[in-house]
């Protein structure tokens, strides 16, 4: 537990000068070392790299990936050099007294730099990956300007795949962090009663290391690009030229941090919790935020070996994924999917927690089954970690393994179902204020189960094996992941951002965003279920002529889906930028912890720790109070509007 | 209010700039399409070489294709427009040593004029299956020990095995365009085009000197041994 009262050196200190600001430690410097240590390292693994000829090789690529290795490991040195990341150890080497307390101030400088304020952090990482969110999202919008075409017109063909491949991992790695990074370290130690978080300078490194994964992942397009799609298949990782290593540095590094910042929620939530905060009161978003952080703790470790095992295939000369040399491409799959799907899940829990966070406080009733949707939730992710083999079906694996996986993978449906349950018991004969958040939970529940329904036929091996490979799978996991998470993303975001910035958004562009992108989503991947059962085929600009009609028309569909999201991100930029309507202490008149406290939030959260009194859920019962907040006095149900 | 404006047009318009850049350098890079030589009666002659090391920037190891353009200068592009339904005179020549094939079907020559291709070697010293020289010889199977690449074109069923010269032959080209004076073989064949269309073409023989299994790097990258047929 931490001390109770406000520590005198936890206030926002003065800000530095502007000169001081520039010449201290921050993301100028991080980019220009990281260049530098780039450069360093590339003429190092230039050095080592010429002893090993390439016919010795039996993974060998042709070209230098000991130096371009190398050289990307040298820039993450860099970086983190040029953000200041090493001056703690440093310091602490040299006898220095520990602070808690870095880079917090109130200059803008503070967004730029090594900050443990958690709220900046998550801040941080909002704006980071909403960036390679819009990144990923424009790459989508060129996969389907090329695919009005039946033939490879707009874009050199061999730039196809590398476009598909882009889109996929960002999206994949950025969205990894798209929940668990703004939100998970926004709201967790608020929603739990605590200051900060457990380890707040391993907070920010996560932060900083994501934006670096983000930025090496786009320099594969300046090392030739690469043809594996997200999933990196060996034996093509192998053979693939050299940037498929951006992709490998890059998804390590999301690895790493996924599980720095898995651990970080863990400890945060196991110690840090304020009295009163029973694990029975508990906001169901923890709870989401705990089962995601267990899957990325146990399930990225595995995905960060895999990885350095091709890039040591791919340098110097091991054989892990060779089968000439008694390796085996197999073992890719099994290791990258023991990781890949626990990652479906880790993109799907947030969610969840998102809209049953939301859905009690706009159908003014108790969540429904708190129990059963924790339980839920732990059940997903237990299970999570037994059905990866379903993505094998096709790829030889021991055909009496396939029922097995079959099942598991159809029992899954079941905790899942709980979230659903829970829902729609919150939703039942509830006053439902249609806010903008709202719809974009209850539009949550229709997408999902259009994904979760669709996934039945690919968990069922003989429907697989004919939908296998083809935009049919596109279709299903769009509707899981972006008609899941994205949309609870949404909705997390415009219930949130009041508090996390102060501001207001706008509610009518929230409204024109949301129906513009539900109906469009929609429009964009439901006839791609047809196109995959008609025989579309994923990853190949070329397609059947017959299918140039349905192309073009979700093609005309997906750009309509990319103006809503401008709509949002006008929406963002005239709400925070322009126009800054402040917002009130508790718009939505929530009863959770971190609506009881003051817009825009103290730096340090809480004068003093708060005891909890009540569950967040409990609208309809007037007299419950929630929180004591000791000098300021009890904030009672009554007073949030129940 | 005014200068958050700015700021956010600013911002605007750097974004868009960036977004430029990355379409014009990345998604649009690559080789470009050479057109074939039109013949007075509207055939089309294609005049291709294929060299064992590219010897220039950015990948001097490379096995690569080269076309000859209207102006007769050689374009280091494996992407040539044809015309629609037309007689396409091909000559390759080929400066790359045999490797042999891994699948003798290979050995075939499919989908040209009269099934068959025509075989001259210049230069070379002696074949490695120890058969007499090639003299303007008509073949519709080679000996599968003797081809260097193939030139196949999957959706027209159109292959046709390159002959490659003898390993024993020391007047080798190591930078492209190479002259005629290096050793070489040559092979001729017309095949038709069909209606307009991006046919993708490849090597077929596993020649990407090491790499994995022969494949990846010059096997999988357009202009080097994989291209397209824009037939239009």
């Amino acid at each position: 537990m931490e001390s109770a009262a406000l520590p005198v050196n936890r206030s926002k200190g003065a800000a530095p000068s502007f000169l001081g600001q520039l010449l201290g430690f921050n993301v100028i410097w991080a980019v220009a070392f990281a260049i530098v240590g780039y450069i360093v390292a590339h003429w190092l693994g230039g050095k080592i790299g010429a002893n090993i000829a390439a016919e010795q090789n039996p993974g060998g690529t042709d070209q230098d990936d000991i130096a371009i290795l190398l050289g990307l490991f040298g820039s993450i040195i860099g970086w983190m050099l040029g953000l200041g990341f090493f001056n703690y150890p440093l310091k602490r080497m040299l006898g220095r007294a520990p602070s808690l307390h870095e880079g917090v101030d109130s200059s803008t400088w503070r967004y730029f730099r090594l900050c443990t304020d958690h709220k900046v952090v998550a801040m941080q990482y909002l704006v980071a990956t909403l960036f390679f969110f819009f990144v990923a999202g424009l790459n989508a919008m060129f996969i389907r300007t090329e695919l009005t075409s039946s033939n490879a017109t707009l874009f050199p063909a061999g730039n196809y795949l590398t476009l598909v491949g882009l889109h996929g991992t960002m999206m994949l790695t950025m969205m990894s962090a798209g929940v668990i990074g703004p939100l998970g370290n926004w709201l967790v130690p608020i929603m739990i009663g605590s200051r900060r978080m457990a380890f707040p300078r391993i907070e920010s490194l996560t932060m900083w290391l994501t934006v670096l994964a983000g930025f090496v992942l786009l320099s594969a397009t300046l090392l030739g690009g690469f043809p594996t799609g997200w999933t990196g298949y060996a034996p093509l990782a192998d053979q693939a030229r050299a940037g498929i290593d951006s992709y490998l540095v890059s998804f390590l590094l999301i690895g790493i941090a996924l599980v720095l910042v898995g651990i970080n929620i863990l400890v945060t939530v196991v110690t840090l919790r304020a009295p009163g905060m029973t694990w029975n009161r508990l906001p169901i978003f923890v709870w989401a935020m705990v089962t995601t952080s267990i899957l990325a703790v146990l399930a990225a470790p595995v995905l960060a070996a895999a990885l350095y095992m091709v890039m040591s295939d791919r340098s110097i000369e091991s054989t892990f994924f060779i089968s000439s040399s008694g390796g085996s491409p197999l073992l890719w799959d099994e290791l990258f999917w023991f990781f890949g799907h626990p990652e479906v899940y880790i993109l799907a829990l947030p969610g969840f927690g998102i809209v049953l966070e939301i859905l009690p406080v706009f159908a003014r009733k108790p969540l429904w089954g708190y129990r059963m949707a924790v339980a839920g939730m732990f059940g997903v992710a237990l299970m999570s970690f037994m059905v990866w083999q379903h993505h094998l079906f096709m790829s030889g694996i021991n055909a009496n393994l396939r029922p097995f996986y079959m099942f598991t993978t159809e029992l899954i449906s079941i905790p899942t179902g709980l979230i659903f349950l829970n829902g729609f018991g919150t939703l039942w004969k509830a006053k439902i204020r249609f806010t903008v958040p709202m719809l974009f939970c209850l539009a949550f529940f229709f997408n999902f189960l259009i994904g979760g329904l669709s996934g039945v036929f690919l968990s069922d091996v003989t429907s697989d094996v004919v939908t296998h490979g083809s935009f049919f799978v596109m279709a299903h996991f769009h509707y899981t992941i972006m008609g899941g998470l994205v949309f609870a993303l949404m909705g997390g975001i415009y219930y949130w951002l009041p508090k996390m910035t102060g501001y207001t958004i706008n509610q009518a562009l929230g409204k024109l965003h949301f129906w513009t992108m539900f109906i469009f989503f929609n429009l964009t991947f439901f006839p791609l279920f047809a196109a995959g059962m008609l025989g579309m085929p994923r990853r190949v600009s070329s397609y059947n002529a017959s299918l140039h009609t349905l192309n073009v028309f979700v093609s005309i569909m997906a750009f309509c889906l990319g103006l809503s999201m401008l709509i949002f991100l006008g929406n963002l930029v005239w709400s925070l930028v322009l126009k800054r309507e402040r917002a009130s202490d508790n718009p939505w008149h929530s009863k959770s912890l971190e609506w009881q406290i003051p817009t825009p939030v103290p730096s340090y959260n809480f004068e003093q720790i708060p005891t909890i009194t009540g569950d967040p859920y409990g609208y309809g019962l007037p007299e419950a109070p929630v929180v004591d907040f000791g000098r300021r006095g009890a904030v009672a149900a009554g007073e949030a509007g129940a | 209010m005014r200068v958050r404006l700015l700021a956010v047009a600013a911002t605007f318009a750097a974004l868009i700039a960036l977004v430029a850049v990355y379409v014009v350098y990345f998604l649009e890079s690559g080789p470009p399409a050479v057109a074939a030589v039109i013949n007075r009666d509207g055939s089309a002659s294609l005049t291709l070489q294929v060299v064992g090391s590219y010897g220039n920037h950015p990948f001097p190891d490379w096995v690569s294709y080269l076309v000859k353009d209207p102006s007769g200068k050689w374009r280091h592009t494996t992407i040539w427009k044809l015309p629609a339904h037309e007689l396409v005179h091909v000559t390759v020549y080929q400066f790359d040593s045999q490797t042999g094939l891994r699948n003798n079907f290979l050995a075939q020559v499919r989908g040209t004029v009269g099934g068959v291709a025509t075989y001259t070697d210049v230069g070379n010293t002696g074949k490695g299956s120890g058969l007499p020289p090639y003299n303007n010889t008509s073949l519709s199977v080679i000996p599968p020990s003797e081809p260097a690449h193939t030139f196949t074109v999957p959706d027209l069923d159109l292959s046709v095995p390159l002959v490659g010269i003898s390993d024993s032959t020391s007047n080798v080209c190591a930078v492209a365009p190479c002259p005629m004076h290096f050793a070489h073989t040559t092979i001729s064949f017309s095949f038709r085009t069909p209606g307009a269309g991006t046919y993708r073409w490849q090597c077929f023989v596993p020649c990407a000197f090491a790499f994995l299994y022969g494949f990846g790097g010059p096997m999988q990258t357009i202009g080097y041994m994989d291209g397209l047929l824009e037939v239009a």
